[in-house]
């Protein structure tokens, strides 16, 4: 359920701003390298997968390279596509990436590593597997590496170019503006802000802004009415 | 004067200066660790960050509050009864703060800026948030309560429009004279409860989050909003409490005729509350989602704001004093070094309100650079003005041991400490950083200088101290 929503989630905030854990990569090419060889030369956008993924994994993948279609970055960075399933070798990943139809594009590394848990504990990713289906239960996710190997953004589900726009600029250290949507349970917000059509219309916050100038005018205007006198205090 | 309100004036003074040491001396902690001359735990250092600022505001805001409490009896009558009522809160309300950030540890700075003190699972104690949040309440209903009393007092004996000598403005010689000291106090005040009506605001959304177990929040945008309306407007309503007691006091004790109210001094005062109520949009200059109209109404209110009460302060000094033979004591020369101070520190700050400026100098050291002149050179100035001029008052001595010491210590080692702070604005080097980053190289060496310049501050306000501690305590002592 998760993979498919839209809305923002707390957990895109877990790990923000830690260092991605050093890993070696084993890459499709034969390549076997360290990670920060990688992001040192260019920011990178790590894809977490299994290649017997009946779920979201190819979806998650599909969309991306649908997103990337549309948006056309001007950014240099590479999208790492790492297998959290042991049992994956380089040579189930080669295929997976040529289904994908990616193979002959160098922005995609596809590869394996030996140390998947540390990889995935150092950007709060959490696979449970489940023996009945013999499939992982995981989330959707997409991280943002900068050139210094720190997460500066993560998604969370299948998401729309919007969202990844923000994740490459992030990872290429442009400034990206954010502020939280109006929630249900935020009341008094000073505007109400639709993300579909932009729109913005002033909203019941407002009005708490005033309170304390009313209360004031009142209270000025209730006291100065009182008879004059010399009455100590 | 009755002996109530002199001995309640003693207690506020010794207990206020007594806190200002210990907020100085935090201060010089967090200059020297910046400085790399000690090192403290980041956690801590934020904690006192929090303490000093807090500390800072609320010491000065009642300072101005002593003070025109105690000469506004020269034209009307209050009892002591509401500063005994507000020091008892005040009391309390800070011994619950210092629990908060010295035990508990909270540190989210004394704007507490939303939502930071709900962030608080790992940095802080739990109980910290709601206890600061407490005692905020207690603090603010004390003074709530304070500063409504005084505008009761002052309606009594004048009417809204005397109050705010309207009648000023059009009749050249009014039937009420209305005193320079009343209209800047009663001007000063109804800042100061709108202020607190604004934090009443503040801590109810905040308990309402705080207890609502996740089923309401705030919005960020809003907080910020009243956040910086508190914040803002409370300091620059304690500055003019002080410049109110200027204008009641620097006459008298310079041997000239008391100040009158004229049209421009009507004119320029009500103006100033105007435009200080919407100056602090200026501090929400980096908030995209704020409306573009209001970031440059908060330029130009900015502007506005401080033109006339700086102008109009001005000009009036230099009539009062330029050409006549003075009587200089340590009380008038505190009160003319403190108003240069608040104009050299409103200048930095007009620089820093303006937008094209602001983008650079956003969370510099410039802004630190620029409040502590107009606080430690300035408000405090002209509060220990009143401090001193009290103390004499209260023992009947005008004795005024190492004046120069006294005052080249300030002077030196005020004017010091808040260059350094200039010279890291001017540098871009960031505020609020417990530890400079090796890129800002000589970060470290003017908080280092900056430390021993504030020594050299504390050191001529512990001379003042003595002095009026001596002087003070003799209240207690007299029975008139």
């Amino acid at each position: 359920m998760f993979a498919q929503t839209q809305e923002y989630s707390l957990a895109e905030e877990d790990k923000l701003f830690t260092k991605v854990e050093n890993v070696q990569i084993l890459t499709t090419t034969g390549d076997n390298i360290k990670l920060s060889a990688l992001y040192e030369r260019e920011p990178v956008i790590l894809a977490l997968i299994f290649t017997r993924c009946t779920g979201v994994c190819s979806p998650l993948i599909r969309n991306l390279q649908d997103n990337l279609a549309r948006l056309r970055p001007k950014e240099q960075f590479k999208i790492l596509v790492v297998s959290f399933d042991s049992a994956d070798k380089p040579t189930d990943m080669e295929n997976y990436q040529k289904m994908l139809n990616v193979y002959a594009d160098n922005k995609w590394i596809f590869g394996v590593t030996e140390n998947i848990l540390d990889l995935t504990g150092s950007v709060g990713f959490y696979p449970q597997w489940d023996s009945v289906s013999r499939q992982f239960e995981h989330d959707a996710l997409l991280v943002g590496i900068n050139g210094n190997g720190y997460i500066v953004k993560k998604l969370l589900g299948i998401r729309n170019d919007n969202s990844l726009n923000g994740l490459i600029k992030a990872i290429s250290n442009e400034f990206v503006i954010s502020y939280p949507l109006p929630r249900k349970n935020a009341l008094f917000t000073c505007f109400t802000y639709d993300p579909i059509t932009g729109e913005r219309k002033l909203s019941l916050g407002l009005l708490i802004l005033l309170i304390p100038a009313v209360g004031t005018i009142i209270l000025l205007f209730l006291i100065s009415r009182r008879k004059k006198g010399n009455t100590a205090l | 004067m009755n002996l109530s309100l002199k001995r309640i004036t003693s207690t506020w003074i010794i207990t206020i200066l007594l806190l200002f040491f210990t907020a100085i001396i935090l201060g010089i902690t967090m200059r020297f660790n910046q400085g790399k001359v000690i090192s403290i735990d980041d956690g801590r250092f934020y904690g006192i960050m929090t303490t000093h600022g807090l500390t800072m505001v609320a010491i000065w805001a009642v300072a101005g509050m002593v003070g025109v409490h105690y000469l506004l009896n020269r034209y009307l009558k209050i009892g002591a009864g509401l500063s005994v009522f507000a020091f008892v809160m005040t009391v309390i309300g800070v011994v619950m703060f210092y629990i908060s950030t010295f035990l508990g540890n909270f540190h989210a700075g004394w704007t507490f800026l939303y939502p930071l003190p709900f962030l608080n699972s790992f940095a802080w104690a739990s109980w910290a948030t709601p206890l600061f949040f407490w005692s905020l309440a207690v603090l603010g209903v004390g003074w709530l309560v304070w500063s409504v009393g005084l505008l009761v007092a002052i309606f009594k004996e004048y009417s809204l429009s005397e109050t705010f000598a309207w009648q000023h403005l059009s009749k050249k010689e009014p039937k009420v004279q209305t005193p320079p000291l009343v209209l800047i106090s009663a001007i000063s005040l109804v800042g100061v409860v709108l202020c607190l009506l604004t934090a009443v605001v503040i801590l109810i959304l905040s308990f309402a989050e705080l207890y609502s177990d996740g089923k309401f929040v705030n919005d960020p945008l809003l907080m910020k909003n009243l956040i910086y309306f508190f914040g803002h407007t409370i300091a620059n309503e304690s500055l003019y409490l002080g410049l109110a007691i200027v204008y009641e006091l620097l006459p008298e004790i310079s041997g000239r005729p008391k100040y009158k109210t004229t049209w421009y001094v009507s004119l320029g005062w009500n103006f100033t509350l105007l435009f200080v109520l919407t100056a602090y949009f200026h501090h929400l200059y980096m908030d995209f989602v704020q409306p573009l109209g209001l970031q440059m109404f908060g330029q130009f209110a900015s502007y506005f704001a401080s033109i006339p009460s700086a102008v109009v302060t001005i000009i009036s000094i230099i009539v009062l004093l330029y050409g006549h033979r003075i009587k200089w004591s340590i009380t008038n020369l505190l009160f003319f070094i403190g108003i240069t101070g608040w104009i050299i520190g409103g200048i930095g700050a007009l620089i820093d309100s303006t937008i094209s400026n602001n983008i650079f100098l956003h969370n510099t050291l410039w802004v630190p650079a620029h409040f502590h002149t107009y606080n430690a050179l300035g408000n405090v100035l002209l509060i220990l003005g009143f401090f001193t001029w009290a103390a004499n008052e209260f023992s009947g001595s005008n004795t005024d041991p190492m004046r120069k010491l006294k005052l080249a210590l300030i002077i030196i080692g005020g004017f010091g400490f808040v260059l350094m702070f200039y010279c890291g604005g001017a540098e871009s080097i960031p505020r609020r950083y417990s530890v400079y980053p090796a890129e800002f190289t000589r970060g470290a060496m003017f908080a280092a200088a900056a430390a021993w310049f504030a020594i050299a501050y504390l050191l001529g306000m512990l001379l003042i101290f003595v002095d009026i501690f001596k002087k003070c305590t003799k209240v207690f002592s007299s029975s008139h």
